[in-house]
């Protein structure tokens, strides 16, 4: 059942905890990881949300791993021509490839730690809210925001239906499967659009039917949402701002010091 | 009281198809209705235009005597009143959590927070899903969506539940489940209808059945009445419930005898005894169709229970004194069926019934109970069809103790006292933790004559 990041969100235990205190968190990670002008700051955040969400939040650590993997991937391509390919300074390391010189200068290397520190702090604390928070939490979080209700409710049912059409989608393929919908590549493409075509003309059943159960319980153009009061607790409140509080005493001392 | 009412109805869909031909049926306030028929009978557009959903083509729907107006202000009065349970839950449940689907219909009527909260608290907690209350609907499993939807029903207070083909896709016990809710509801007073093609659920469940075939109705009556009329049966595309067709297998053979319409396997069981004769000497004076006492039998020659009292109709007297009667064989101290209401629940006393009253056999109805059992280590013989099994046990002498709470207690009392009331065959019942107590614990004493009910 375990199967998208919601799931995990779900059962996360941080999951009954405030949002707001979550969504500052948050936040407050990433203004301080991209404003930092070393890369030592945005590595504490990192480490930190990554024990929050693994040892608080109980994500599972292969998990996590996997999902950082993805886009680090990208960000280490990114950092390694930057530390190529910018910056002066004296150089540390300089070799040729193929008749081309190639070296890599303190500033640049410099440049690419704290890109790379700074990419990894806001994946670390995406990661946070997503695996601790699922999607239901966040439609009272949405409301807050003064989002129209139209937009809410709109959101609402489209998480809801999402899953039913996975289903459905999913058994569709599984039925195509059996009958060697996908035994090659001409009948992959013919089944795949008889897949798309079917679940729209669905959708459109569903929305029918939908209308009906929402008649037959007297709706009359509002969906109410009920937001469960969560107080903060004061160990979390502690938590938080002793987070807060190393994190900014960490980015005020480390603001002018270079680590090459 | 008459409290839906359909008069010369008649629906047809846009393109001309007819679903419902000039249907007249009265439902009386209360009551447990089944509408029975194949599939694609119209039994699901016939609930449609019950809550008002469709609107006839022609003639009209009453609820408590007047006609449905189609203005939007009836419409959200009736469909406060009529709830509508759909074949689908997927169709019907659609807010992203449990809670906030069953909190849907309350909000929509306009309650306060605090009253909407209380609505779904309860509806939850007569459901058994309160623990479930945060998750979204694509985590539960489908006899949870079930309940969910029902939730979502019950929470409105309807005065009449409508549910399309309840079953259809539950497994046993799931099922067994929802028709235990059901029977709750109903004991408090809800108007239930269901829509089923199967026949054994309605034979059994139902007070009165409406027979539907290709639109049209085309019999109403108890069960016993509709499905014992096999020319009936075979113009709806219907088979006859299985109990019925054994019994009526045994009786064609000669095995019993009297016209009964058994419902479940107790019943069946009980009718099968053919008639006791035996040659008896008999005291001159005597004339026919007396009464004799001829003792008690206990040990291999009492069958039934522990110990059987034997009477005597006499049928016959030959000139020589002897006669032949009739036997009827009575069983005092049969085993017995002691309720435990889990509203009011100590696991200590239920310990100390299990002790000193020897009950060998514990089954528990109703999601709380079952839970409560669950978590305490209370082992439970049965889990479904508790009231059957436990009358199967109570009549080879056996003790049971059910636990269930609020008013599935006074359901189960009233099916077993029934039982007992019709089959002759007597044995204790009672309510062990109310306020009348029961005899039952406190004469632990050996003699026959004070287990009499």
């Amino acid at each position: 059942m375990t199967n998208i990041l919601d799931d995990y969100a779900l059962m996360s235990p941080l999951r009954h905890r405030n949002n707001w205190l979550k969504l500052a968190i948050v936040l407050f990670g990433l203004l301080v990881g991209v404003s930092s002008t070393s890369p030592i700051t945005p590595f504490f955040i990192a480490l930190c949300m990554s024990f929050t969400t693994i040892v608080l939040g109980r994500a599972p650590f292969k998990l996590y791993l996997k999902l950082l993997l993805a886009p680090l991937g990208f960000a280490i391509t990114g950092v390694i021509i930057i530390a190529f390919f910018s910056g002066s300074g004296h150089e540390l390391l300089s070799f040729e490839l193929i008749g081309y010189p190639l070296s890599v200068k303190a500033d640049g290397l410099e440049l690419a730690l704290l890109v790379l520190s700074r990419s990894l702090s806001g994946m670390c604390c995406l990661y946070f809210l997503s695996l601790t928070t699922p999607m239901i939490e966040l439609f009272a979080v949405l409301k807050a925001s003064r989002l129209p209700d139209s937009v809410i409710e709109l959101s609402m049912l489209i998480y809801r239906y999402i899953f039913v059409f996975l289903d459905m989608a999913l058994s569709i393929r599984y039925a195509q499967t059996v009958r060697l919908g996908y035994s090659n590549f001409r009948r992959s493409i013919h089944s795949i659009g008889m897949l798309g075509s079917t679940l729209f003309i669905r959708t459109l059943e569903q929305g029918d039917k939908l209308f009906l159960a929402m008649n037959s319980r007297c709706y009359d153009g509002k969906m109410t949402l009920f937001e469960v009061h969560r107080p903060v607790r004061v160990m979390e409140l502690f938590l938080t701002f002793a987070y807060f509080l190393s994190t900014l005493t960490l980015f005020y001392f480390t603001k002018n010091i270079s680590i090459v | 009281m008459i409290i839906l009412e359909t008069r010369s109805l008649k629906y047809t869909y846009p393109d001309g198809t007819a679903a419902i031909l000039d249907l007249n049926i009265e439902i009386k306030k209360g009551k447990k209705v089944a509408f029975v028929g194949q599939n694609g009978s119209g039994k699901s557009t016939l609930f449609l235009l019950l809550n008002g959903t469709l609107k006839p083509s022609e003639g009209e729907v009453l609820f408590h005597g007047v006609p449905f107006k189609y203005d939007s202000k009836s419409l959200r009065e009736i469909r406060k009143s009529v709830g509508i349970v759909f074949q689908n839950s997927d169709d019907q449940i659609f807010a992203p959590t449990v809670y906030q689907d069953v909190a849907f219909g309350p909000a929509n009527l306009g309650y306060s927070k605090e009253r909407v909260d209380a609505c779904v608290q309860h509806a939850l907690e007569q459901v058994g899903l309160s623990r479930l209350k945060d998750k979204p609907p694509h985590h539960l499993s489908g006899g949870q969506k079930k309940r969910v939807a029902i939730a979502g029903i019950m929470a409105m207070e309807p005065e009449v539940i409508i549910l399309d083909e309840p079953l259809s896709n539950l497994d046993p016990v799931g099922a067994d489940e929802i028709m235990d809710l059901l029977n709750e509801f109903n004991h408090f007073g809800s108007t239930i209808i269901i829509s089923t093609h199967d026949v054994n659920l309605a034979y059994r469940w139902s007070d009165y059945v409406y027979l539907i075939s290709n639109s049209k109705l085309i019999g109403q009556g108890t069960p016993a009445e509709v499905f014992r009329e096999q020319e009936l049966l075979k113009k709806a595309s219907l088979r006859q419930p299985t109990t019925l067709e054994i019994y009526q297998e045994i009786e064609r053979r000669g095995l019993a005898y009297g016209k009964n319409s058994p419902k479940t396997i107790p019943e069946l069981v009980n009718t099968l005894k053919p008639l006791d004769l035996m040659w008896v000497d008999v005291p001159p004076r005597v004339k026919e169709g007396d009464s004799l006492n001829l003792g008690v039998m206990y040990g291999e020659y009492a069958t039934q229970s522990p110990y059987e009292a034997i009477n005597a109709t006499v049928l016959h007297i030959h000139p020589d004194g002897r006669a032949i009667v009739e036997l009827k064989l009575k069983g005092i101290k049969a085993g017995g069926v002691l309720l435990y209401d889990t509203d009011s629940y100590s696991l200590e006393e239920i310990r100390q019934i299990l002790k000193e009253g020897e009950m060998v056999f514990v089954g528990a109805m109703g999601k709380k109970s079952k839970t409560l059992a669950e978590q305490d280590g209370i082992h439970l013989d049965v889990t479904s069809g508790v009231i059957d099994k436990s009358i199967l046990m109570a009549l080879c002498g056996k003790r049971c103790l059910i636990l269930t709470a609020g008013g599935m207690v006074d359901h189960a009392l009233k099916k077993i006292r029934e039982y007992v009331e019709k089959s002759g065959i007597e044995f204790t019942v009672g309510v062990a933790n109310r306020e009348e107590g029961c005899k039952w614990l406190e004469e632990t004493d050996d003699s026959p004559e004070m287990f009499n009910v």
